[in-house]
């Protein structure tokens, strides 16, 4: 169990076309949510390597988000498609890792779903704040 | 003429080839006939330099090829790399057919231009085991060794001074030797895959130990065959159907035998635990890339994800390049157990990659290097 006051760190990789656009309109609609993400903007979610969150949780993140356009919706016509075969594996190799599921996310947010990105954020962090430091985090990073 | 799913039985028309050949000497002849008629510029052959070390050496010299017949049990390299960029026929394990098409997938080895001559293997031994093994349980000193056979089950030594010992596998197994780790949970055991599928099961009678059964598994075999007949090497028979009966039941005990040991080889881990399992020896990486190196499968090159994005500083725990090549191998990986040779921290990695990699290629229904038209599911989208 994490120490008292602990805040969880979460980066939230977000592509520029639908869930950066999400978490804009989660704030112009002033939905409350945690002040818990880090927000990486990429120009696609096909460009999510699973290096990136393997680094993320190497440099300490307790959980990773990824996120983009909903299937069919890709600005680039499939990138979606690819971030999705990428993430399968991603996935399970975590799994098998040992590290809990509920700190790798892949959830779809269109820019006008404001709400839907708020919520998102409030849901991972309670489940987060729950399951404590993640186990790859370095020793010294809190 | 052959065609496409004979099952024969031949040996080697020269009797010096036939009698030192493993059984018949038909891979040697195949193999140098190969070189001969120009079917193809080279051939990679294992160098004998004594029982427990031999080098791969890439040749266009037939009597190389002629003397290099004969197996070894302790020597276990993949030779997929080998037959980069070259017009090549090659002997090979089941897991070096397997490599060979898994970079003609990465496109990194032209099919049309590689023979590849598949021999059934029940297994190899890491040589630094086998001269412990043969000192302990054995009592012989490993320099007196002149040769060694597999055969019913049993490990048999012959030394200098014309003296035979066995002793049942099982049983150097639970006393920690015998087979590499990586062999015992392999299940593919006759190379299906390879051109030519060759190998002493299902050789019977009077032939026993002096011809090779041989399964024609595509056209490249067909011309591999017809041409050693044509240059007079070989002498090829079709085999009766006692002798395919036998093969087919000697690879089900070994594909059993096999399945069974994979349970008790890989151990069922507690969630809460996996870290831990993983990390611990993982920390003993010193980042020395050798596995990297020997990989078969691996088609990235020198600079790669694994190695351009992590720092030596992080090796005391799960570091990125461990990730990366978890991940990355998690499709393609073959088991071939040339990491876990290789690590110089006697690091498990086959195993650690192993149980990655086999639930994610069972759940895709997917074997890495069986047939070239597979598409690895990494490349599942591909733009239209």
């Amino acid at each position: 169990m994490a120490e008292e006051g602990w805040e969880p760190k979460i980066v939230a990789f977000c592509c520029n076309w639908c869930s950066y656009g999400g978490a804009d309109t989660a704030g112009m609609g002033r939905f409350q949510q945690p002040a818990s993400t880090r927000v990486i903007r990429v120009m696609c979610s096909g460009r999510i390597d699973p290096l990136h969150v393997f680094n993320a949780f190497l440099e300490g993140a307790d959980a990773v988000l990824v996120t983009g356009c909903h299937i069919g919706d890709c600005h680039y016509v499939n990138g979606n498609e690819k971030t999705e075969v990428k993430y399968k594996f991603l996935e399970e190799m975590l799994q098998q890792l040992g590290l809990e599921p509920d700190r790798l996310h892949l959830n779809w947010i269109s820019a006008s779903e404001g709400e839907r990105f708020a919520n998102f954020i409030n849901d991972v962090t309670a489940k987060v704040k729950e399951l404590g430091p993640s186990p790859l985090k370095p020793a010294g990073v809190k | 003429m052959v065609n496409v799913g004979d099952m024969l039985v031949g040996y080697a028309t020269n009797e010096d080839v036939r009698k030192r050949g493993a059984s018949g000497g038909l891979v040697t002849a195949v193999l140098a006939a190969a070189l001969e008629k120009g079917l193809v510029e080279n051939v990679v052959v294992m160098k004998h330099i004594n029982e427990f070390e031999a080098v791969p050496i890439i040749t266009d010299d037939v009597d190389e090829v002629l003397a290099s017949t004969g197996s070894l049990h302790s020597v276990p390299v993949n030779l997929a790399k080998y037959a980069m960029g070259r017009k090549v026929a090659m002997p090979a394990k089941p897991c070096d057919a397997q490599a060979v098409i898994e970079q003609a997938k990465r496109g990194m080895i032209d099919l049309d231009n590689t023979y590849v001559v598949g021999l059934n293997c029940g297994g190899s031994m890491h040589p630094v085991t086998t001269k412990k093994m043969l000192v302990e349980m054995y009592d012989i000193d490993p320099e007196d060794v002149v040769g060694e056979e597999i055969e019913k089950g049993k490990l048999i030594f012959k030394t200098k001074n014309g003296e035979e010992m066995a002793i049942a596998i099982d049983e150097l197994e639970e006393a920690g030797f015998g087979r590499r780790e990586s062999c015992r949970y392999c299940t593919l055991k006759i190379p299906v895959n390879a051109d030519l599928a060759c190998g002493n099961w299902g050789v019977i009678g009077d032939k026993a130990g002096s011809a090779t059964f041989c399964q024609v598994m595509n056209d490249k075999g067909v011309k591999l065959l017809d041409n050693a007949i044509e240059a007079g090497r070989i002498e090829v028979e079709p085999a009766s159907d006692k002798a395919i009966a036998i093969r087919a039941k000697v690879n089900d005990v070994m594909v059993n035998l096999g399945n069974t040991l994979e349970k008790e080889i890989f151990p069922e881990i507690p969630d809460e635990e996996r870290m831990q399992y993983y990390m611990e020896p993982m920390a003993d990486c010193i980042d020395c890339g050798a596995c990297k190196e020997v990989c078969p499968v691996c088609a990235c090159g020198e600079d790669s994800k694994c190695t351009m994005f992590h720092s030596l500083v992080d090796n005391y725990k799960m570091s990125m390049y461990h990730m990366v090549r978890l991940l990355h191998l998690s499709d393609s990986c073959i088991a071939c157990g040339q990491c876990s040779d290789v690590c110089p921290s006697d690091i498990p990695i086959t195993l650690l990659q192993s149980s990655f990699a086999i639930p994610s290629q069972r759940k895709r229904e997917y074997t890495p290097g069986m047939n070239v038209d597979d598409v690895p599911p990494f490349f599942e989208v591909i733009l239209k």
